[in-house]
């Protein structure tokens, strides 16, 4: 199975004469171009491009690929435009995608070659260079016409970088569509919590076949509520200079300021598709030219007042409007414990969102329930109307004639810029006992707590006997003076007289002995302490002996050295001295005499009890002689 | 009695040129007293407050007086003068609880809150126990146990037992601790009355860091604040409040309690 040699190169030089009949005519018909005007612009300007596309067939063409422009933002389209030519029995078509460029930098930038799919194909433009300089720097000769009319009105002018309404697409026989959109509120100037309406207007001299919020709008220091616009847009023919527009009411808000000062409804943009005004007839009836324009609105400003402070009344709601108030209940008579029924109603023109207090005091004859809370808002002539309403269950608790007493409601009403004070009037409920007829409300059900519904300062005070000053104090007085140095005097007094009592007699010795007895004493055990060993036992029995002798001494006033046991047992037998106690006397003594004249073995372990009972017995006669 | 005579004779001629100005036929204390409850019962608050100080331009100082005139600025709102009556009332007779009330329900309106020292617990009891204890009954108190020290020092002197001396002794020396602590108690009470406070008068005043009006400002406070004057210079009080904070302020715009 040997191929020809000279058959084998022939096949690819075959293959090529065959296609190229057939790739041809694509190759050789379709032409792809960019068009860029101007190509000198100001930082900040727009920059039109146009990629043309023509042949004998477009019926497979996607849109160029941007992706490689970087030194442009594109900031509109694509729009397109298709054209169709009929010359000498033969038609060609050509079809145009449309953008508007924003230079990113200064300098001189690039729009890059742009690749065009055309039936599989890739057909590439040429780069264009666009020098931009410093705002101001450059004027294009070739620059478009500023939008005369609409920028001479001056409602809508273009944001800074962003699409200039009116403008029109270069390099394209049709002129663009007359667009913009608007925005306008019904005061300069409002009060907090006053309602401010805006209204956003699209002006157009052409038709609109779609159009969208490129954002959600936002309004900062704003409580919005939407005013619904009907889904088709009523349209009003409006004269806005020399040119007669067509006017869409894009939408509505009701707007209320909840913070003060200088604020600013930023700019709301829109996407808009319009029909394109085509100068070319054929196209203009055969197919529908489309663009689709950027829109925004001019920011706006408002100022918010401050709600007055004079004239402010005392528990002042916070709404801002005009309300008006009813208090109903559904019976006047009812019994102890029967549920009655009261609603208040507020409602009115504004916002009630900031009303939360409820309106009915607490009753003192009456269990309240928390109230039942409904509230609801409509849009009436683009004003927003709210009402709220609380449904109130009040328990009596008393029989009797009783009263809902009345009920008010204060807020501002901008219209006449002062604070008005609307009440109800009070409702006369006879309230019979229960059915037990004690018209006591049983403790289960409606006992409550008393509880202090208001402040206020205690009430003045009286004076019946009249007033008194009391500018100096007591203990500055010289009564006080005088109570301090009264009990000073009268006890250096005392002093005095005692002193004066204790004359150098033989009575007034006597006193001192005898006063002086229990310390002598105790100083000759604190001596005889000081011996308590086994080794000084003669000299501790004599200091023990001692000090109960000269206390006896000193107590009846009589020299120690010739008291024997039986004078001493006269002498405290005399003083008072209890028969018991005698004889501990006695003996501790004799253990005294016994162990000093006649002495053994004598061990700490005794000595130390006679020391205890000699300070016993000297505490019991202290207490017993003279008792 | 002579001091409230001096007085009657006082108002008396000075009544005559008030009562020829300002229309007031009341001539004694106790009379512009019930003209000016009269005027506070009818919701005349003015004419209330200006009367009872007038009583107090005579130098009577009666609290119920400056209670009074507390409420009346209160139902007027200004909550400094009511503050600063109340106070000053309340130095006079710390145990009026319904001064204290009254005292404690304007404080709590007034714009400024600044919250007080940590005392430790059994300071702060002793504290709460002078401070609502008035200064005669402290006297009072002082007084008793001084007297009961000086009989059981007399009744020492003169007693004779050894065991009667060593009780009267005992017992002198347990009255003795009691006359400290009531004298300790008097002395605190004083002391704590002498503190010298001052409540502001004006809407705003700011505190500033030195006594003059181009110092620097260190915090503002407003009406109705109580104040610790430390100090005073050439029309400025040096102040501070409990939280630490202290500077100087105009004088015009602090009341001493």
């Amino acid at each position: 199975m040997r191929r020809p040699r000279g058959l084998t190169g022939l096949l690819p030089a075959l293959a090529l004469i065959l296609a190229a009949p057939v790739a041809a005519p694509f190759a050789q018909g379709i032409t792809v171009r960019a068009q860029a005007q101007p190509t000198r612009v100001n930082d900040g300007d727009e920059v039109h491009l146009a990629v043309e596309i023509s042949g004998e067939s477009l019926d497979q063409v996607a849109p160029p690929d941007t992706s490689q422009i970087e030194d442009f933002q594109i900031i509109g389209g694509p729009s397109t435009s298709t054209r169709f030519q009929w010359v000498n029995g033969r038609t060609s078509s050509s079809r145009t995608y449309s953008y508007v460029l924003r230079p990113r930098h200064v300098g001189t930038l690039t729009i890059p070659s742009l690749g065009v799919l055309v039936r599989g194909q890739t057909f590439r433009t040429r780069a264009i260079e666009i020098e931009v300089a410093q705002g101001g720097g450059l004027r294009s000769p070739v620059a478009p016409p500023p939008a005369g009319s609409l920028q001479g009105g001056g409602q809508v002018p273009a944001p800074p970088g962003g699409p200039r309404p009116g403008s029109r697409r270069p390099g394209s026989p049709a002129a663009s569509a007359e667009v913009r959109v608007r925005s306008e509120i019904d005061a300069p100037a409002v009060y907090v919590g006053q309602q401010l309406t805006l209204r956003v207007f699209l002006d157009t001299q052409t038709q609109i076949l779609n159009l969208g919020l490129q954002d959600p709008p936002t309004f900062p220091g704003f409580w919005a509520e939407e005013i619904k616009v009907p889904e088709n847009l009523e349209v009003k023919r409006v004269q806005i200079g020399n040119d007669a527009f067509n006017e869409y009411t894009l939408m509505k808000r009701a707007l209320f300021p909840t913070s003060t000062g200088l604020l600013t409804i930023p700019p709301i943009t829109y996407q808009i598709q319009v029909r394109r005004l085509s100068q070319d007839p054929i196209e203009s009836f055969f197919f529908t030219p489309t663009e689709t324009v950027v829109r925004r609105t001019e920011p706006v400003s408002i100022t918010v007042l401050l709600l007055p402070s004079a004239a402010k009344p005392a528990g002042f709601s916070g709404a801002v409007g005009s309300f008006n108030l009813s208090v109903t209940a559904d019976r006047s008579s009812s019994q102890v414990n029967d549920a009655i029924g009261v609603k208040v109603r507020i409602g009115g023109e504004g916002n009630l969102n900031s009303v939360s207090a409820s309106p009915l005091p607490e009753l003192s004859d009456f269990k309240q329930y928390a109230p039942k809370v409904a509230s609801s808002s409509t849009i009436q002539n683009d004003r927003l109307r709210s009402e709220k309403v609380w449904d109130y269950v009040l328990i009596p608790l008393a029989p009797g004639a009783q009263t809902v007493p009345p009920i008010a409601f204060s807020f501002f009403d901008p219209r006449t810029k002062a604070y008005r004070v609307i009440t109800s009037p009070p409702i006369p409920i006879q309230v019979a006992r229960g059915p037990d007829r004690s018209g006591i409300a049983t403790p289960a059900m409606s006992q409550s707590d008393v509880r202090q519904v208001r402040q206020d300062v205690h009430y003045i005070k009286l004076a019946p006997h009249g007033l008194v000053d009391r500018s100096r104090p007591f203990h500055r007085s010289s009564l006080f003076a005088f109570l301090v140095m009264m009990p000073v005097l009268v006890d250096v007094g005392l002093l005095v007289y005692a002193r004066a009592q204790r004359d150098p007699t033989h009575a007034g010795r006597r006193l001192r002995r005898e006063r002086r007895a229990r310390s002598r004493a105790r100083r000759r055990l604190k001596e005889a302490r000081r011996r308590l060993s086994p080794a000084t036992s003669r000299a501790f029995y004599a200091a023990v002996a001692q000090a109960l002798t000269e206390y006896v001494a000193d107590k009846f006033d009589t020299a120690a050295a010739g008291l024997t046991h039986q004078r001493i047992e006269e002498l405290l037998a005399g003083g008072g001295a209890a028969d018991a106690l005698r004889a501990d006397f006695h003996r501790a003594l004799e253990a005294c005499d016994y162990a000093r004249f006649a002495p053994t073995s004598s061990i700490e372990e005794e000595m130390r009890r006679t020391l205890q009972s000699a300070e016993r017995i000297l505490v019991a006669l202290e207490r017993s002689l003279y008792g | 009695m002579i001091r409230r005579l001096g007085i009657c004779v006082l108002v008396a001629a000075c009544g005559l040129r008030f009562g020829a100005e300002q229309g007031l036929h009341a001539s004694t204390p106790d009379e512009l007293f019930a003209k000016a409850n009269g005027a506070y019962v009818e919701n005349r608050f003015e004419e209330a407050a200006g009367t009872y100080e007038t009583i107090l331009k005579y130098g009577l100082k009666d609290p119920r007086v400056l209670y009074n005139l507390g409420n009346a600025y209160f139902k007027m709102g200004r909550l400094g003068p009511a503050i600063l009556n109340y106070e000053r009332g309340l130095r006079i007779d710390p145990a009026d609880a319904e001064a204290r009330d009254n005292l404690e329900l304007a404080r709590g309106r007034i714009r400024d809150r600044v919250p007080e020292a940590e005392i430790p617990f059994p300071i702060a009891v002793v504290q709460g126990m002078l401070r609502i204890a008035p200064p005669d009954r402290v006297a009072v108190l002082f007084l008793l146990t001084y007297f009961i020290a000086a009989v059981l020092g007399g009744a020492l002197v003169l007693a004779r037992s050894e065991f009667r001396r060593r009780a009267l002794g005992y017992a002198l020396l347990a009255s003795a601790v009691l006359v400290v602590l009531s004298a300790s108690g008097l002395t605190i009470t004083v002391r704590m009355n002498l503190e010298p406070f001052g409540i502001v008068m004006q809407d705003r005043v700011d505190v500033r860091s030195g006594p003059a009006e181009d110092n620097t400002v260190l915090f503002t406070v407003h009406e109705g604040t109580r104040l610790q004057l430390r100090g005073r210079r050439e029309g400025w009080y040096q102040v501070s409040l409990p939280n630490a904070l202290s500077g100087w302020i105009p004088a015009s715009s602090v009341e001493p309690v």
